[in-house]
């Protein structure tokens, strides 16, 4: 089996990963301000903060929240900022995990909201968010790579202008941390949200979220902490990771950033950028397939202005739809791809793509030359047989 | 071709609002097998792949599978799926 669904979940994951989780399972919990067999004991969840806050460039990593993954740390932020009855601006290249508690927002909360278009190949142009980033603007929530094309967004650029106007940035970082290079503090973002079990390598269920010092947050859930118990109500002093916390899963994630900070985030960029761009070339050359994202450049570096391409692109096959393409490679080939809207509508109308949506392949560093070799032979005889 | 069951797809954003089952069978599907669903609706056979894919095509249905493997998937729309039971019957009686 060849495993092309990167974007969605990450397989396999460095041993070190499986390591930790079972480590974590055989250890007495330690569970946190609850108890007094953590003394002495190395504190799992701090080192994932600051693991953390070394791969995505953050300094302030006690601010970084853990949560089930990005869809609740999205419906945190989305749903605790204040807006002031400010505007709220989106992008064309989000995925449901954002369009969705906006919508919601926009009905029970009556806020006013705008998309920002995007290119057909899901480039949002910063001179395009110069026009939509007008004054009453509040919040800007964008996706740093879209998982339908792979493209990456000017993050640093789209942040300056926003700033300008006195907008906050929160990226979703969902398909880019851990494959692409990101600077949260450099390029003076105003939070972030990301996910585990894709190119970071931990388990489902792992996510997070990040937001600068001084922007107000009410929290999504209320409860346990084990901190101040007598205390039920509270003034400004939120606590946002209530309840026990998924240690296992802190543990993998810990793990996974690990890995990728010992392999250097330049070399897995590198490898995967190649990857992506043997699949882009080589499934540009065969006659009937369409491909929907963009091509890296040879000698990739780690500059993050470079990188303009993640490790996901789009086809389709003219004579088929993108749910036979899969279904062909899946049980013919043994490939597993992604096919359908990813769970982002709005792109695949800028795409043209938004009745069948397209196939997507995505890789991880973990993947090798040869299996995008087969996936583009099964891809050139699924191609020759319909078009033919 | 011998119907052991049939299961709801786990693949749910594979067919994009569609209901899709996968029809189980007891033997791998062959190419006769594969050409009695050709009076069903459009018809599309790709033989000349390493496993041969068809499908079958109406407007409220689709059919596909690959000869070879011992299932094929029925897609329909959500109000039609109370109709299963039905298709059931009728892929069983295929050819008779």
């Amino acid at each position: 089996m060849i495993y092309l669904n990167q974007a969605a979940t990450s397989y396999p994951k460095p041993p070190g990963v499986l390591e930790a989780v079972q480590a974590c399972l055989k250890e007495p919990p330690a569970a946190q301000f609850r108890g007094g067999i953590s003394a002495g004991k190395r504190d799992g969840t701090g080192i994932c903060r600051e693991k953390l806050g070394e791969l995505l460039g953050m300094a302030d990593t006690e601010r970084i929240i853990f949560t089930s993954g990005a869809t609740e740390a999205l419906n945190q932020l989305i749903g605790g900022l204040d807006y002031q009855g400010g505007r709220i601006l989106t992008t064309q290249t989000e995925h449901n995990s954002v369009l969705r508690p906006l919508k919601n927002l926009e009905k029970t909360r009556n806020l006013p909201q705008e998309i920002i278009p995007c290119t057909a190949d899901g480039t949002i142009l910063p001179e395009t968010v110069r026009e939509y980033a007008a004054d009453g603007a509040k919040v800007l929530f964008i996706n740093h790579c879209s998982n339908v094309t792979g493209r990456v967004q000017d993050l640093k650029t789209i942040v300056q202008i926003c700033h300008e106007r006195g907008i906050l940035v929160i990226a979703d970082l969902s398909q880019s941390a851990g494959c692409v290079p990101v600077h949260v503090d450099e390029w003076e973002l105003d939070g972030v949200v990301f996910t585990g079990h894709k190119s970071l390598f931990g388990m489902r269920g792992t996510g997070g979220y990040y937001l600068r010092k001084g922007i107000p947050l009410m929290p999504l859930k209320f409860g346990g902490t084990g901190r101040n118990s007598s205390q039920i109500e509270y003034a400004d002093d939120f606590e946002y990771e209530v309840g026990t916390q998924n240690q296992p899963g802190i543990e993998s994630l810990r793990a996974g950033v690990e890995f990728i900070l010992e392999q250097g985030i330049g070399n897995v960029v590198k490898k995967e950028q190649r990857l992506i761009r043997k699949l882009f070339l080589g499934l540009k050359e065969i006659p009937g397939v369409r491909v929907y994202g963009g091509v890296p450049d040879e000698d990739f570096g780690e500059q993050a202005s470079a990188c303009v391409q993640g490790p996901a692109l789009s086809f389709r096959i003219n004579g088929l739809t993108p749910s036979d393409t899969a279904y062909i490679l899946q049980n013919s080939y043994g490939i597993l791809v992604r096919t359908g809207l990813h769970c982002a509508p709005l792109i695949h109308r800028a795409m043209g793509t938004e009745k069948y949506g397209t196939v997507r392949i995505s890789v991880s560093y973990l993947n090798e030359e040869a299996e995008i070799e087969l996936l583009l032979d099964a891809v050139r005889e699924i191609a020759g047989a319909v078009n033919r | 071709m011998k119907i052991t069951g049939y299961e709801e797809s786990r693949e749910r954003c594979a067919e994009s609002g569609w209901f899709a089952y996968d029809i189980l069978l007891e033997e791998p599907l062959t190419r006769e097998d594969i050409v009695l669903f050709r009076p069903l609706g459009g018809f599309l056979f790709l033989s000349m792949l390493k496993q041969p894919f068809f499908k079958v095509e109406q407007d409220s249905f689709v059919i596909k599978g690959v000869q070879g493997n011992a299932h094929f998937r029925l897609a329909m729309h959500q109000d039609e799926c109370e109709k299963i039971e039905e298709w059931i019957e009728r892929f069983r009686c295929l050819g008779e």
